[in-house]
């Protein structure tokens, strides 16, 4: 074969150089979940071996276990909706500059975030009804949580409003917007884009905070398999059991994390 | 190492040692529920009473009574702590099953109205200001003067022995091996102190609860076995929240229904199905 090709090698070069870097990120994934297929093969072939795991306690059990997740999946998904709309709010609080607005907003994030979730969610079902209010358990679980998301993505929010570049603000106000308009059609929007992986985490935080609403009767995750586990004597089952499924759901929701954040990264050149 | 960091680190060795040998020979720390009358019993200040004598209300079909709430929504709601078989515990499709849920089952009907169960825990049951969340406790909860001053209750729908049971690795065969000093310690209900047991714990091996409480641990496997008689019995009633929206029409009625399933026998015949042929709805003359 001859002649033409005194045309640059260069695009084949690059080819070859980028099928090199392919082929090692496909090497390296192939490892990754080699080694987490190995370690947890090995763990659970492990369990197996003590035997002492009650493999008939799993299949009958399971089943009304597996049943709170989707309790805790509710309670969590409701939670960080209004977590966030609190957070939006408190955030553009703290950060006015009326005294009494920002004084308000920093004591609401200084006493929830000072004080135990545990503590809390035991507060809302316990203490209010010494006052005449009733709340049920659910719903007070909801509110806790949802409270003390808020104040901690308060935070959050305050610093994703703050990272928004300055020179977009005074662009906008040098156009004649005003202040209202330029925080909701210019600051928030890229302030959401900015926190997006924060509130993705929270969520996923809070998915295993919602454990601690078990103290207050709601029949989810860790209630069922508390309650299964000291009712058959098979405390490890039921709580491996359990553990499992937030892990499960945990891997699940951070993986949905990462797509969104590559779908919202594509409008970046 | 100075002779003197060798001498204390000895002494407390020798101190710990003593302290185990202790702990392991003399049995004299009782495990038994918070809250339950097992505790006072040890203490020594038991204090069970019999329920207040319930008169005709009256009021008759008073929309604010309890009764007629009830009656209105067409539901009753009973708390229940499934973890105390064969009284009250789960199956795996979610259901609760046991001789307190077949109780409530049947004075729903007999009520007229269908039934929920709420789950909260034993203790806040026991304490009262249940805040509205559930009607009635049908909990096999015995009658206390403590009691008495936060619940209302009916008249007794059975009555349980207290059963002391001991770890079968501790040889001890008779109560008269007990010595006369017993403290007790405390776990959140009366089946954790068997599940501790058959968990490996040796901080006490014996344990004050119900006999029935107690055949059922052993039945599911505990590694204990029933020490000696009876040491008491206790009257166990349904309750209701004194603290809640008025109630005398539905105490009444309650008692009134229980009345007949003593006399009709529907509650022998419960005893009977789920305590092992025992009768135990009859008083605790024995």
């Amino acid at each position: 074969m001859t002649v033409s090709a005194q045309a640059p090698r260069l695009p084949s070069l690059i080819e070859q150089i980028e099928g090199a870097q392919d082929r090692a990120r496909t090497v390296f994934r192939l490892k990754f979940a080699g080694t987490w297929a190995l370690l947890l093969g090995l763990l659970i072939f492990g369990l197996w071996a003590t035997g002492n795991i009650d493999t008939t306690f799993i299949e009958l059990w399971g089943p009304f276990i597996l049943l709170g997740a989707p309790i805790t999946i509710l309670l969590s998904v409701v939670s960080i909706f209004f977590a966030t709309l609190l957070a939006i709010v408190g955030a553009i609080a703290r950060l006015s500059r009326n005294a009494y607005i920002s004084g308000v907003a920093s004591l609401y994030v200084s006493l929830v975030r000072g004080t135990p979730l545990l503590v809390q969610i035991a507060f809302i079902y316990f203490a209010l009804p010494q006052f005449g209010i009733f709340i049920d358990s659910i719903p007070s679980g909801i509110i806790a949580l949802s409270f003390n998301y808020g104040a901690y993505m308060t935070e959050v929010f305050r610093a994703g409003i703050q990272a928004v570049p300055r020179g977009q603000r005074e662009a906008a106000a040098s156009l004649g917007m005003p202040e209202r308009l330029i925080m909701r059609r210019i600051v928030l929007p890229q302030a959401f884009r900015i926190v997006i992986p924060a509130i993705g985490n929270d969520f996923v935080a809070m998915v295993k905070d919602s454990a601690l609403v078990s103290v207050i009767s709601v029949q989810e995750l860790l209630w069922r398999a508390r309650q299964v586990g000291t009712q058959e004597f098979r405390n490890f089952e039921a709580l491996l059991i359990a553990a499992a499924i937030y892990w499960i759901m945990t891997v699940v929701f951070s993986f949905g994390q990462e797509r969104l954040e590559k779908r919202m990264a594509r409008g970046d050149r | 190492m100075s002779t003197k960091r060798r001498g204390a680190a000895l002494l407390a060795g020798l101190l710990f040692l003593a302290a185990c040998q202790q702990a392991a020979n003399i049995p004299n720390v009782v495990c038994a529920g918070e809250a339950t009358t097992y505790v006072d019993w040890v203490q020594g200040d038991l204090a069970i009473a019999e329920p207040d004598a319930i008169e005709q209300p009256a009021t008759t079909d008073d929309p604010a009574d309890m009764l007629a709430i009830i009656r209105d929504r067409g539901e009753i709601v009973v708390s229940t702590d499934p973890n105390y078989a064969p009284q009250s515990f789960l199956n795996p499709d979610g259901s609760y099953e046991g001789f307190d849920i077949d109780v409530a089952n049947e004075i729903a009907e007999r009520l007229g109205v269908g039934i929920r169960f709420e789950t909260p825990e034993w203790d806040a049951i026991t304490a009262g200001s249940w805040s509205e969340r559930w009607d009635i406790s049908v909990g096999s909860m015995t009658v206390t003067d403590d009691r008495k001053g936060v619940l209302a209750f009916t008249r007794p729908y059975y009555y349980t022995p207290a059963q002391m049971a001991v770890a079968t690795s501790a040889n001890i065969d008779s109560l008269d091996q007990l010595p006369d000093e017993l403290t007790v310690t405390t776990l959140p209900t009366d089946a954790e102190c068997a599940q501790a047991i058959q968990a490996g714990r040796t901080e006490f091996v014996l344990w004050l609860s119900s006999s029935t409480t107690v055949a059922g641990a052993i039945a599911a496997g505990a590694p204990m076995e029933p020490l000696g008689d009876p040491v008491f019995a206790e009257p166990l009633s349904v309750a209701i929240d004194k603290s809640g929206p008025p109630h005398a029409e539905l105490l009444f009625e309650i008692d009134r229904i229980i009345g007949e399933m003593h006399e009709d026998g529907t509650l022998t015949a419960l005893s009977e199905q789920w305590f092992d042929g025992l009768d135990l709805t009859q008083t605790a003359s024995q």
